[in-house]
């Protein structure tokens, strides 16, 4: 499944670092997929994405697609930022529990304040530097 | 059997701004403030210099430029130590860290006296830049930290959340602020005296919503020193004191939010630690006379409150508005005025809830005691309560 891809005029105010583990999951992101890794052994999902499993400690995992999909579990419109993110205040984070049984933090898109247990979908944000992504309310 | 640990003296420097800018004359320098703090406590406890055999440190802030800082006190303070002389951190948790760490000094008889101390500079960097660094501290660099969270604001989705889930509201979570400014007017060494009412409460400049300039906790430096006794100690010296009774940890492996969706505001770590705590001490929630709850904004002392058993699930905010968490009311939360009132200088922090507990216990409190107060509880924590310390501690008179 392909994500939206929203394209931003300007850098990420604080980049994520990349690893050679990790690159693979920026990169998919930058093309429109949500992945993570699932443990061999168990089956249970990871985020962020690791190469053991968490639960198990299995060191066999791989690659799987997230839908993107799923519920918004609270949020804030942070108004006192970082100096780096001066810019972007007063914006919106969130919590999204997704469809697969993971929990995430990230932006949330929306112009006035959601309710909670709405559905959300993420979408990818494109800065001139690289990929971050984003959860936005569901049509 | 071990050792019982008891807290036999404490100084703590007024809360508020004490930092100077580098390059202003004079300075107001930490060692200073602490060695001054550190006489006053000794006289306090009426021990004397060469019982003390160990000192804990709460790590300084990035901003102290004296690095080493416990070891450069050691020698500040001309003070040769036969246990240990140490810094920790844990974040919030970092003073109450250091507090246990000389309860273990005591209880492993490394030494008869300990002294858990910090000092908390930071106010001369704005917030602006001090969440630069604090926001990596609460949460995960690359996957976090990139979308801009910042550590309260993991609290204001604890708040959302928990309207949503209880039908509360940011004017019921409020009054715990009024609450607690209520408490801090009668406390000398409160950064903020002055009362307020809800209605200023909820005109204030918007933080991380739901929450305003009076919900969340101020910039504030501060410098504590404990004194810490073996009983035997303590009862020659035939002054009150506050003996340790139970205590607690535990972290619940994940850091602000799990990966494996739960419910938050359940504070999983404080209840786990807060059932430990009662436990070692072989009381129950309803035997506690007053409690001092590291609780940054509103909306975690009510979650505190209830993961600790004081206040019944859903219900933790109501019972402050109603006023049973006040000063006279069923169960006095943060008689010092709490963080919002009382003042946050983080890594010393939970000193001062000690401070708070001791001085209840010892009958000290002045206008703000509460009657009779024989069991004290104090919690400190660190992330979004992922890790919670509790302590129980009892009046010996």
């Amino acid at each position: 499944m392909t994500l939206e891809i929203l394209h931003i005029d300007r850098a990420r105010p604080y980049p994520p670092r990349v690893t050679a583990f990790t690159q693979h999951f920026w990169d998919s992101v930058a093309q429109g997929r949500l992945e993570t890794t699932v443990c061999d052994d168990c089956g249970r999902f990871s985020f962020p994405p690791k190469p053991f499993c968490p639960h198990c400690w299995c060191t066999r995992t791989h690659w799987a697609e997230l839908s993107g999909r799923g519920q918004l579990y609270s949020q804030t419109l942070i108004h006192a930022a970082p100096a780096t993110f001066r810019d972007e205040a007063p914006y919106r984070v969130g919590i999204v529990d997704l469809n697969e049984g993971l929990r995430i933090a990230t932006r949330v898109l929306s112009e006035t304040t959601p309710g909670l247990d709405v559905p959300v979908q993420i979408v990818v944000l494109l800065y001139t530097d690289g990929p971050l992504f984003a959860a936005r309310l569901s049509e | 059997m071990t050792i019982a640990a008891t807290i036999l003296g404490t100084a703590a420097l007024p809360v508020g701004k004490w930092q100077t800018a580098p390059g202003t004359v004079p300075r107001v320098l930490e060692h200073e403030v602490l060695a001054k703090l550190v006489m006053e406590a000794v006289a306090d406890a009426g021990i004397d210099k060469s019982d003390i055999g160990s000192m804990i440190f709460a790590l300084p802030r990035p901003y102290t430029q004296q690095k080493y800082f416990a070891t450069f006190m050691a020698n500040y303070l001309r003070l040769p130590c036969s246990g240990t002389v140490a810094e920790m951190m844990g974040n919030g948790m970092t003073a109450a860290l250091a507090f246990q760490a000389a309860v273990d000094e005591i209880r492993l008889g490394k030494t008869k006296v300990a002294l858990a101390l910090g000092v908390n500079f930071e106010t001369a960097t704005s917030s602006a830049e001090h969440m630069m660094s604090s926001m990596r501290a609460t949460g995960d660099v690359d996957f976090h930290v990139p979308f801009g969270f910042t550590p309260i604001s993991w609290y204001a989705m604890d708040a959302a959340r928990y309207i949503h889930e209880f039908h509360s509201s940011r004017e019921e979570l409020a009054t715990v602020a009024v609450k607690n400014r209520a408490h801090a007017v009668l406390n000398p060494i409160a950064q903020f005296r002055k009362p307020i009412t809800l209605e200023q409460v909820l005109a204030q400049a918007p933080i991380v919503e739901p929450l305003g300039l009076y919900e969340v906790p101020a910039r504030s430096d501060g410098a504590v020193c404990i004194v810490l006794a073996a009983e035997d100690v303590a009862k020659a010296t035939g002054r009150p004191y506050a003996r340790l009774r139970g205590q607690s940890f535990f972290h619940e492996g994940a850091h602000q939010i799990s990966e494996v969706p739960n419910d938050m505001i359940a504070l999983v770590a404080a209840q786990t630690a807060g059932r430990g705590a009662l436990a070692e001490a072989g009381i129950t929630p309803a035997d506690i006379d007053l409690a001092e709850l590291y609780a940054p904004c509103t909306i975690v002392e009510v979650l505190v409150s209830e993961a600790l058993g004081l206040a019944p699930r859903g219900q933790g905010a109501r019972q402050c508005a109603e006023g049973q968490t006040s000063l006279g009311g069923r169960i006095p939360i943060c008689t010092s005025g709490g963080l919002q009132s009382r003042g946050h200088p983080a890594y010393v922090t939970p000193l001062y809830s000690f401070v708070e507990v001791a001085d209840q216990l010892r009958g000290r409190a002045g206008a703000r005691q509460v009657a009779g107060a024989r069991l004290a509880l104090t919690s400190a924590e660190l992330g979004n309560y992922n890790a919670a310390m509790v302590h129980v501690l009892e009046a010996v008179q």
